[in-house]
């Protein structure tokens, strides 16, 4: 086999937010346990598709989104879709740690209940653990779980905030930018987490440090004013990208 | 790559690194005509002052490795920037190594005034040598210039140094026979003679490194041998 199996499979992707055409005709193979980075400067339109993965753009009034994305083959933006059984499938962690006002068990429990995931207590209480122990804060706050999910450092919300994204079993990861509001050591966790997540999951992460693209990602993707103009091996755009723009913005140039 | 970093302190660090290669490679080039010439003339003092001078060499490649590892440390180079530090590490490597060569050329051209001459190898020698500086010349404008043409044509050029070195060994192997007196001082002339071309492959492996930082990719035409000695028999 060819090792990887097509995960996402987004054709000809296209975003308005009213006048301004954020995505420009964007196709890209996402597979299965690879950890995939989105790069290029602010507004290149890369957050915006990341956020088309998992119709987080649907709550917007003036974006538009036209084109194809299909995970495992299914059209994500079919009307029988159900937005919130797809973002349990697709997870996401975003840049500032988000925890809900509540306790740090209840923000991990919070996708499992509304998913009905579970028939007892014990069964939810292992869930919560599986989570947190995933997400590498478990031995930090299990003697804590009622404390509210707020009382943590930003390194540990964001954690959190990876155990609640996980809790739901999901098949794709999104981050975006999860590691601008955290410091070198709580960064280093995180990518660590990354690494461990691709053995069940699919990653997609949209950075700013290329540095954190070159450590995490296996594949690499590189936007620029709207458009995808790279897509390749990781190894291979950091060492040799084809196109001139890709170049120019890794090696920190002006494009 | 001719645009500017947005940091300019990261464009004079590697306009700075490539200025101490040139400099280094100046360095080496005189060496190599010198102790050629130094063997040519018998001229002990000049090949006194060639031994000395390697140290120079030696002491810029430390300099150069030193500042590499401190561009990789604080600018985290990538994509051509990371295949140039790369490249200014290997060759200062390979300039080091022909300086090494040059070097003992000088010494053995001291052990070899003392003895009697052995006819016209030493102009042989000085026509390989100053073939492989040529060549050296030419690789480093090549990686001044991201010449790769230029690069190729010196890899090709190997071979005419592969196929001098052939033939001395052929006549040194003929002195030999012809009067064992010439033993000690052809056996030294054949370790320059080697060494000359063993100069020649480092200046290969430079101009493959220009070659690199300019395409991302090795030379893919494996490259053909022009030694054939280390299958030589001779017939007595």
């Amino acid at each position: 086999m060819d090792a990887q199996d097509i995960k996402i499979k987004a054709s000809n992707v296209q975003v308005h937010y009213g006048d301004t055409h954020a995505v420009k005709d964007v196709t890209v193979r996402i597979t299965d346990n690879t950890v995939t980075a989105f790069i290029g400067p602010s507004g290149c339109g890369k957050s915006t598709f990341l956020r088309c993965l998992n119709r987080m753009n649907d709550t917007i009034q003036t974006c538009r989104v036209k084109g194809e994305i299909l995970l495992d083959g299914e059209d994500i933006y079919d009307k029988r879709v159900d937005p919130v059984q797809l973002r349990a499938k697709v997870g996401m962690v975003f840049q500032k740690p988000n925890p809900f006002p509540k306790s740090i068990y209840d923000n991990v429990a919070y996708g499992p209940r509304i998913h009905g995931m579970f028939n007892h207590k014990s069964e939810l209480d292992d869930i919560v653990e599986k989570a947190l122990r995933r997400a590498a804060i478990w031995a930090e706050v299990k003697d804590r779980l009622a404390a509210p999910g707020t009382s943590l450092s930003g390194g540990q919300q964001q954690r959190l905030c990876i155990a609640r994204a996980v809790a739901t079993e999901p098949e794709v990861l999104l981050m975006d930018e999860p590691c601008s509001a955290l410091d070198p050591i709580a960064t280093a966790q995180v990518e660590e987490l990354i690494d461990e997540l691709r053995q069940r999951f699919s990653v997609v992460i949209v950075t700013h440090s290329m540095q954190q693209a070159a450590r995490v990602s296996q594949k690499t993707a590189f936007f620029h004013l709207g458009e995808l103009v790279e897509f390749g091996e990781t190894g291979q755009i950091f060492t040799n990208p084809e196109d001139p723009r890709t170049e120019s913005y890794i090696t920190g140039r002006i494009g | 790559m001719e645009e500017q970093h947005i940091a300019s302190a990261f464009d004079r660090d590697l306009e700075a690194i490539q200025a101490r290669i040139m400099k280094m490679g100046g360095l080496v080039e005189a060496a190599i005509v010198d102790a050629a010439r130094a063997l040519e003339t018998s001229d002990e003092d000049l090949a006194l002052e060639v031994r000395a001078r390697d140290q120079v060499i030696d002491d810029m490649e430390e300099q150069i490795n030193v500042e590499a590892a401190r561009l990789i440390a604080i600018r985290s180079p990538a994509a051509s920037d990371l295949r140039l530090v790369l490249s200014v590490m290997k060759i200062a490597a390979n300039l080091e190594r022909i300086g090494d060569y040059a070097k003992n050329m000088a010494k053995r051209t001291v052990v070899l005034a003392q003895g009697p001459s052995v006819q016209d190898c030493t102009s042989a020698l000085r026509r390989m040598a100053r073939e492989v500086e040529r060549m050296l010349k030419d690789a480093l404008d090549a990686y001044i210039q991201r010449d790769v043409a230029l690069a190729a044509d010196i890899i090709v050029r190997d071979r005419d140094v592969d196929q001098m070195y052939n033939a001395l060994f052929r006549q040194l192997l003929t002195f030999m026979m012809e009067d064992p007196r010439n033993i000690t001082p052809c056996m030294h002339l054949h370790f320059i003679a080697k060494n000359t071309e063993r100069m020649g492959d480092h200046v290969t492996s430079i101009a493959e490194q220009v070659i690199y930082l300019v395409t991302g990719e090795k030379p893919d035409e494996a490259r053909i041998k022009g030694d054939v000695t280390s299958t030589t028999i001779q017939e007595i």
